[in-house]
């Protein structure tokens, strides 16, 4: 890292001006390599907080706010804040330093993030925090906590007006955890983030649970299970690519200008293999990527939380040139359900995606929501209606697509026309009912079956009938409550034009 | 002489074990389709999660399995149990 040269120019120049007196600049020189002097970092760690900063932005443009300030004598304020740019956008930055005192937040610490992020807000710049901090610094005791507050509401108000995103580099413990909690995306290094309210010791001697540090809080618990976390990478690089990644597909603010990019086709070989990709078997499972290939852009998407509630796909894409956010569900995992976490998953995508202005994209083959004990003990029916508060809500573009199938409520809570949807079409081979041919007949023909000498091929027969006669899309088309019934090789045609009038592309745009 | 390693493939939805299309002893790549599942009217495949020998299946045609229930292990093929 290059650091400024402040010595003397030549003090003949003017004998009177203060750079006759070389002394002050030695000082100034002095005090700088004081606070930036690079400690080598430690543990997992590849780089120093600075030298994270300086990686996340466009090369050469990192900018340091207040690098002299201090919570100590020697200790520097715990964090490195500044700005820069990220794909010639600026991005605002704060990067923990765990060389100062392993990060802790304390009230000079808390301060410095503070500032950081009035600068974001206030002018409408994305803020990425570089989280590596083992929680509240205890020696400052209350003011600590009330500076984490302070952090806490200034996250909140920012989560209305600009992205944040949160690295976690390091430990992210206690009070420090919360921040990540309440920005848009977080993403984990594997083996060396952790997020968690405690660590083992503290959690033997709360509960006498007996756990590691990575069971606890590590990547794959947040990637995974609790979703806490929304992208696990292998190294700090990855991280910071990641969130540049993120950034690439948003406006800086809300309300801002979209980042319009040169609309490309979709892959050709997709395209082609679109018709061929669902089985004409509802109960076999496929693909969902397959079918966005032969729709989308061919151009890099970004999944996010993709180990979480896999079940329904959340992706940020392109459609001729826009940034679109895709939820889709995932039949190869568990079948496509909708569940408790994935609606979680999937309205939060959906809010993410309305408030920046990003049309949504909704990929329809769903079986249903998973029924029994264990859904409804998660709150299945307050998490799935998220799902339709989030949809209803939307004011960005919503134009859904039925590939397969799409019965009952979760036809409802996927982005159907009743919650708003702008368009809606399925694929002429998909089905849309009140509930599947098996259930229905089952309900309908109770008695005929009882009766019947071979119940098992007439309910076969009539699950036949009813999914020709019922559940076959031209009644949803007829009733206006499908906008057309296409063949997939139509569907990005019609989305292209859908988003022509919706979102037409401002006059002089470049894309 | 290094213990031996396993994998196992557990259910990921509630669902009945439909079919089982392995055995023990049976040599399986990681990918392979030990079983299918059955829930919310789809046939759901399990795959083994490494590749090696499969040590035990813990689940019979029929049964209903929580998620998260193991269904089959598996010996991993670089650190197989040693011969007795």
């Amino acid at each position: 890292m290059t650091q400024l040269d402040v010595s003397a120019p030549d003090p003949a120049a003017g004998a009177a001006t203060q750079a006759a007196r070389p002394h002050h600049r030695d000082v100034l020189a002095q005090r700088r390599a004081d606070r930036t002097a690079r400690v080598e970092p430690r543990g997992r760690r590849q780089h120093t907080a600075r030298e994270r900063a300086h990686l996340l932005v466009d090369e050469g443009t990192f900018v340091e706010i207040s690098p002299l300030r201090t919570a100590g004598p020697s200790s520097g304020s715990g964090v490195v804040i500044g700005w820069g740019l990220v794909g010639g956008r600026p991005v605002v930055v704060a990067s923990h330093d765990a060389a100062v005192a392993s990060g802790a937040i304390g009230a000079v610490f808390a301060e410095t993030v503070q500032r950081a992020q009035r600068i974001a807000i206030d002018r409408g710049h994305p803020i990425v925090y570089i989280n590596d901090s083992g929680g509240a610094r205890i020696h400052d005791g209350i003011h600590a906590l009330h500076g984490c507050g302070g952090i806490f509401a200034n996250n909140v108000e920012a989560s209305r007006k600009i992205p944040q995103i949160s690295l976690i580099l390091g430990p992210c413990a206690g009070a420090a955890a919360y921040s990540p909690a309440l920005t848009d995306w977080t993403i984990m290094v594997k083996e060396q983030g952790q997020m968690f309210l405690t660590g083992p010791e503290i959690v033997r001697a709360a509960t006498g649970e007996d756990a590691t540090a990575d069971e606890i809080g590590g990547s794959g618990m947040h990637t995974r299970t609790s979703g806490v976390a929304h992208l696990e990478v292998d190294d700090e690089q990855a991280a910071l690519d990641a969130a540049r990644g993120i950034l690439s597909f948003l406006p800086s603010r809300v309300g801002g200008a979209q980042v319009l990019v040169e609309p490309v086709p979709a892959r050709p070989e997709a395209v082609a293999r679109l018709p061929h990709v669902v089985p004409d078997k509802s109960s076999i499972v496929f693909d969902m990527h397959e079918v966005l290939d032969g729709v989308l852009d061919d151009r890099p998407r970004l999944e996010l939380s993709p180990a979480h509630a896999p079940s329904v796909l959340t992706v940020l894409a392109h459609l001729d040139g826009r940034p679109v956010g895709i939820v889709a569900n995932q039949p190869r995992a568990r079948g496509g359900i909708l569940d408790a976490k994935a609606s979680v998953k999937a309205s939060r995508f959906v809010d993410f995606c309305a408030r920046y202005g990003l049309p949504v994209l909704t990929f329809v083959d769903v079986p249903g929501f998973l029924p029994g004990t264990v859904e409804e003990g998660r709150g299945v029916i307050t998490q799935g209606a998220t799902m339709l508060r989030a949809y209803v809500e939307a004011q960005s573009p919503v134009l859904t697509v039925v590939v397969r199938k799409a019965y009952g409520g979760a036809y409802i809570a996927m982005g159907s026309r009743s919650l708003g949807a702008d368009f809606t079409w399925a694929w002429s081979g998909s089905e849309i009912a009140v509930m599947g041919p098996g259930g229905a007949v089952a309900l309908l023909h109770r008695r005929a079956l009882k009766d019947a000498e071979d119940p098992d091929t007439l309910r076969d027969e009539l699950a036949a009938e009813y999914r020709e006669n019922v559940a076959r899309p031209y009644l949803a088309a007829e009733a206006g409550i499908l906008d057309d019934v296409i063949v997939p090789e139509e569907t990005r045609e019609r989305m292209v034009q859908a988003l022509g009038v919706l979102a037409p592309r401002a006059e002089g745009s470049r894309a | 002489m290094s213990a031996a390693t396993t994998a196992t493939a557990t259910a990921d939805i509630v669902s009945n074990v439909w079919k089982l299309v392995t055995e023990v002893g049976a040599q399986v790549r990681e990918g392979d389709i030990l079983a299918v599942l059955e829930s919310m009217k789809m046939e759901l495949p399990v795959h083994a999660p490494a590749t090696g020998t499969v040590a035990e299946v813990l689940v019979a045609e029929g049964q209903i399995v929580q998620e998260g229930d193991a269904l089959v292990v598996i010996a991993t093929q670089d650190e197989a149990p040693a011969a007795v």
